[in-house]
């Protein structure tokens, strides 16, 4: 969402001490979830990093920032000699700004030389990216801007608790029923989200093709289609017509989803017939084995409409994390270069080695996924043998959990930058102290593809340096010096802009004055461009203007109940919490409304097992097992238990979940898998 | 035109935004004011934020010996006055919805005084400025009259506010289906 606010900052300490709510900024206008209006207590907090500390005699031990920068250099050094270039690896996330992303792309491509760096982003929004760009050519979550969400007759949510998740978005979806919009809502428990909805298709965990399929199928059938959307702005019509009228009826995906016939004429009526709608789509049906089949059949409800390019029309993905727009266009995913360029287009890599001053032969090629990266540290592989983490906690939000802990454990170092001692960071060898987001400046883009900026409260505390620093240094280090001299973040968009020129995320355009003076703009943006709020008015972004249709043909999720794993477990999010909670977690009054995970089980589920309200279970998968305490909830399918994942160790749900793939964009299988639930004494 | 706390409770989403921001006013001394309830755990995921509804006649003062709790212009029910709350208590048990708490260290009742540092300022309360499911409102009250006719008439609330055998007028405004609450209609002719 990125919302504003302002901080409280002491006169005389210099110290932010609280929050006061920033009424004039569009995208919130002053409001805010719990986590934002108690973010400010994270930055000095007094379990920050304070200092650097190196691994000695087993101990982390504190250090000077020149013994710990220069073991690390050595260490890549050493490592590289011995193993190559690419047995360093570098892992990062998007809870940081686009020019701190910016800086660990090249950072990881100029001055370590390594082709092996990705990010958690993998384990968010890889499937919604993909999908858009099979699709429409090109990936900026929501086709729109928010303010079109208030313009739409029709609303459907796909795989989106967007009440616990993008609390401040309930506004824009409340604006619009005031209009008297209708709302239908996708998802396998009876969220806040879902119990508001007109409509609530409460499908099998996994089955999402299927049911949208039947959606689909009722469109056509029905003659609610654009015929003249299809026939002038698209491509690939028939064969997905073909595919969702022979198989998908309304009462043939009825016994695959769960969900009755009937509910699904019902749903495809009322967004076929509204005047405008929107689809937006989040993480339940992106993190699966099959997230971009979800995505493009998603889009597909969108095209055969003709709802995408108008004021009211359109949707995309609800992005998660803070900067995770931003943060997968800059050359921190395994296979870009900035400016969402691919890696191995010749003409791609031309472009941004003359913005570096390097030989385009000099860049590595693409390298793996996150959670192949994390696979090839382990015994199995041990390829890579070094790895430098920032702003991602993966012993927690990995899937499978107890083997990535193997993987981590089979490095021969490990570097890891936070401003708290997370799980990961825990293991390391060596530990930096990374400043805090109201330490430093620079900009980050939302869900809507809007670039805002973030401005400096106080100093760092203590000796806490915010990454893109810590990475020049570093940099330095390793000889590269001349190519990483900034002085301030500024320097380092001044140089994103003209390397993200030409590319699909456009940024040449936006200044941080033109930022400041209105409110945030929109990419794309290039130079002498006023930005685009709306995307595909005129033309999609694929080669000839187009839009295309996917058939998308249901399988179902790569592990589905048997008789020794009989029930559906499903992961998910609170309010409370934000991704590995390394943030959140440390918060009293977070923590005090979501201490620790539990299990969500029906009343008729808890019966058959004979588990009670506030009794224990113990849960058992194929990688693993734990025991949480049990909520009855009658808000879920008799046949799937949910899970929050925000936890670590013995508390993570991630130790259950299936690492299996999806074949495009690598995202892991968060949100199927089959368990085994018994009572726990 | 005055701005009222508008509530609509089908709206809670149970985030406690508004817990939390209460406690972040200087003045409260982290110590949040309002509260949020699930109506029915386990089997609806409905909560509602219950804050101090700001009676005409609110039974809090009325009950206070030394009155400790006043009305301001505006018709705001402030916190216990400091100097002259005695601790008594009266106020905590008097109230028909639990709004008044007990600070057992300071020896002092403590409530919802509707931020009045800022909203005798004309800024909106903590809470309704964060809300982000805008549950809480900062509105003004022909709108929020508006809107809640809209509902009467179209039959999703009854129209006078009753809680129990009393008829309590408040200037809060709410919505929804959960006793009816509301600022009675003929007080507000327009």
């Amino acid at each position: 969402m990125q919302c504003a606010m302002y901080m409280r900052v002491d006169q005389t300490t210099h110290q932010v001490v609280g929050v006061e709510p920033r009424y004039d900024f569009p995208v919130n206008g002053g409001r805010m979830c719990p986590k934002g209006v108690l973010a400010y207590q994270q930055i000095n907090h007094h379990e920050r990093i304070l200092h650097p500390m190196v691994r000695r005699n087993g101990q982390l031990e504190r250090a000077t920032w020149d013994e710990a920068l220069d073991l690390v250099a050595s260490k890549i050094r050493e490592i590289q000699g011995k193993y190559g270039k690419h047995a360093v690896g570098l892992y990062g996330g998007v809870s940081m700004t686009n020019e701190k992303c910016y800086i660990a792309g090249k950072f990881a491509r100029v001055a370590v030389g390594t082709k092996n760096i990705d990010y958690n982003g993998r384990f968010c929004m890889s499937a919604a990216a993909a999908g858009a760009m099979k699709a429409v050519g090109i990936d900026r979550g929501l086709f729109n801007p928010w303010s079109d969400v208030v313009l739409a007759d029709a609303i459907l949510l796909a795989g989106s608790n967007t009440a616990e998740c993008h609390p401040t978005a309930m506004a824009y979806l409340w604006e619009a029923r005031d209009r008297g919009a209708k709302l239908i809502v996708i998802d396998p428990r009876r969220t806040p989200t879902a119990r508001v909805a007109d409509v609530h298709l409460q499908l099998k965990p996994g089955t999402d093709s299927a049911l949208v399929n039947g959606l689909l199928h009722v469109l056509i059938s029905e003659g609610l289609v654009d015929a003249r959307f299809i026939a002038e702005r698209t491509n690939n019509f028939e064969s997905m017509r073909d595919l969702v009228l022979r198989d998908y009826s309304p009462e043939q995906v009825e016994p695959i989803t769960g969900v009755p016939a009937h509910l699904i004429r019902k749903a495809a009526r009322i967004y076929g017939m509204a005047r405008t709608g929107m689809v937006m789509y989040a993480r339940g049906v992106e993190q699966q084995s099959k997230g971009v089949e979800n995505v493009t059949d998603l889009i597909n409800l969108m095209l055969v409409t003709g709802k995408i390019g108008r004021p009211g029309c359109g949707g995309g993905t609800l992005t998660g994390q803070g900067n995770g727009q931003g943060g997968r266009e800059h050359g921190q995913k395994a296979d870009q270069l900035p400016g969402y360029r691919k890696i191995d287009d010749p003409a791609a890599r031309a472009h941004v080695a003359s913005v570096w001053g390097i030989d385009p032969a000099e860049l590595p090629g693409a390298g793996q996924s996150a959670y192949e990266l994390l696979e090839s540290m382990g015994e199995a592989r041990n390829e890579v043998k070094m790895l430098y983490l920032y702003c991602s906690n993966p012993l927690v939000s990995a899937p499978n959990t107890v083997e990535v802990e193997q993987f981590v454990a089979n490095l021969d170092f490990l570097v890891v930058s936070d401003f708290f001692l997370s799980e990961s960071a825990e293991k390391a060898d060596v530990v930096l102290p990374a400043a805090v987001w109201a330490e430093d400046e620079g900009t980050t883009t939302n869900a809507e593809g809007r670039v805002i900026r973030i401005n400096k409260a106080q100093e760092p505390l203590g000796e806490a340096k915010p990454d893109w620093w810590i990475m020049s240094e570093i940099a330095k280090r390793l000889g590269r010096g001349q190519h990483f001299s900034y002085e301030n973040p500024r320097e380092i968009f001044e140089e994103l802009r003209p390397a993200s020129a030409g590319g699909l995320a456009d940024y040449s355009g936006i200044t941080y004055e033109r930022i400041e003076a209105e409110d945030g703009v929109f990419w794309p943006c290039p130079a002498g461009s006023a930005g685009t709020p709306r995307m595909f008015e005129e033309r999609f972004a694929h080669k000839d203007g187009r839009a295309v249709f996917h058939a998308v043909a249901y399988r179902p999720a790569a592990e589905v109940p048997d008789v020794e794993f009989p029930i559906y477990l499903t992961t998910g999010r609170v309010v409370f919490h934000y991704l590995s909670g390394t943030q959140t977690r440390r918060i009293p009054f977070l923590v005090q409304q979501s201490p620790e995970p539990y299990v969500e089980v029906h009343p008729i589920l808890a019966g058959r097992l004979g588990l009670e309200n506030g009794g224990k279970a113990r849960l058992q998968t194929r990688r693993g097992e734990m025991v949480l305490t049990v909520r009855v909830v009658e808000t879920i399918r008799p046949d799937t238990v949910f899970v929050p994942y925000h936890w670590g160790k013995e508390l993570a749900v991630n130790q259950l979940t299936n690492p299996a793939l999806d074949p495009v964009c690598r995202m892991p299988e968060f949100k199927a898998c089959a368990v085994r639930v018994t009572r726990e004494a | 035109m005055p701005k009222v706390l508008f509530i609509d409770y089908e709206r809670c989403i149970g985030c406690k935004s508004c817990v939390a921001a209460c406690a972040e006013l200087p003045s409260h001394r982290g110590k949040s004011r309002n509260y949020v309830v699930p109506l029915a755990p386990g089997v609806s995921t409905q909560t509602i934020p219950m804050t101090c509804f700001h009676c005409k006649d609110p039974a809090c003062a009325r009950s206070c010996p030394a009155g400790a709790i006043s009305i301001t212009e505006l018709g705001t029910v402030l916190s216990a006055d400091e100097e002259k709350c005695v601790g008594c208590r009266n106020c905590t048990l008097a109230c028909p919805f639990g709004i008044p708490k007990f600070d057992f260290n300071e020896n002092i009742m403590y409530k919802c005084d509707l931020c009045h540092e800022r909203t005798s300022q004309g800024s909106a309360p903590m809470c309704a400025s964060v809300c982000p499911a805008q549950t809480i409102q900062w509105i003004e009250l022909d709108e929020a009259m508006t809107r809640r006719r809209a509902k009467i008439a179209a039959k999703i609330i009854g129209d006078v506010p009753v809680w129990g055998d009393d008829e309590v007028e408040t200037r809060i405004v709410t919505m929804g289906g959960f006793g009816g609450t509301g600022v009675k209609e003929e007080t507000h002719h327009d």
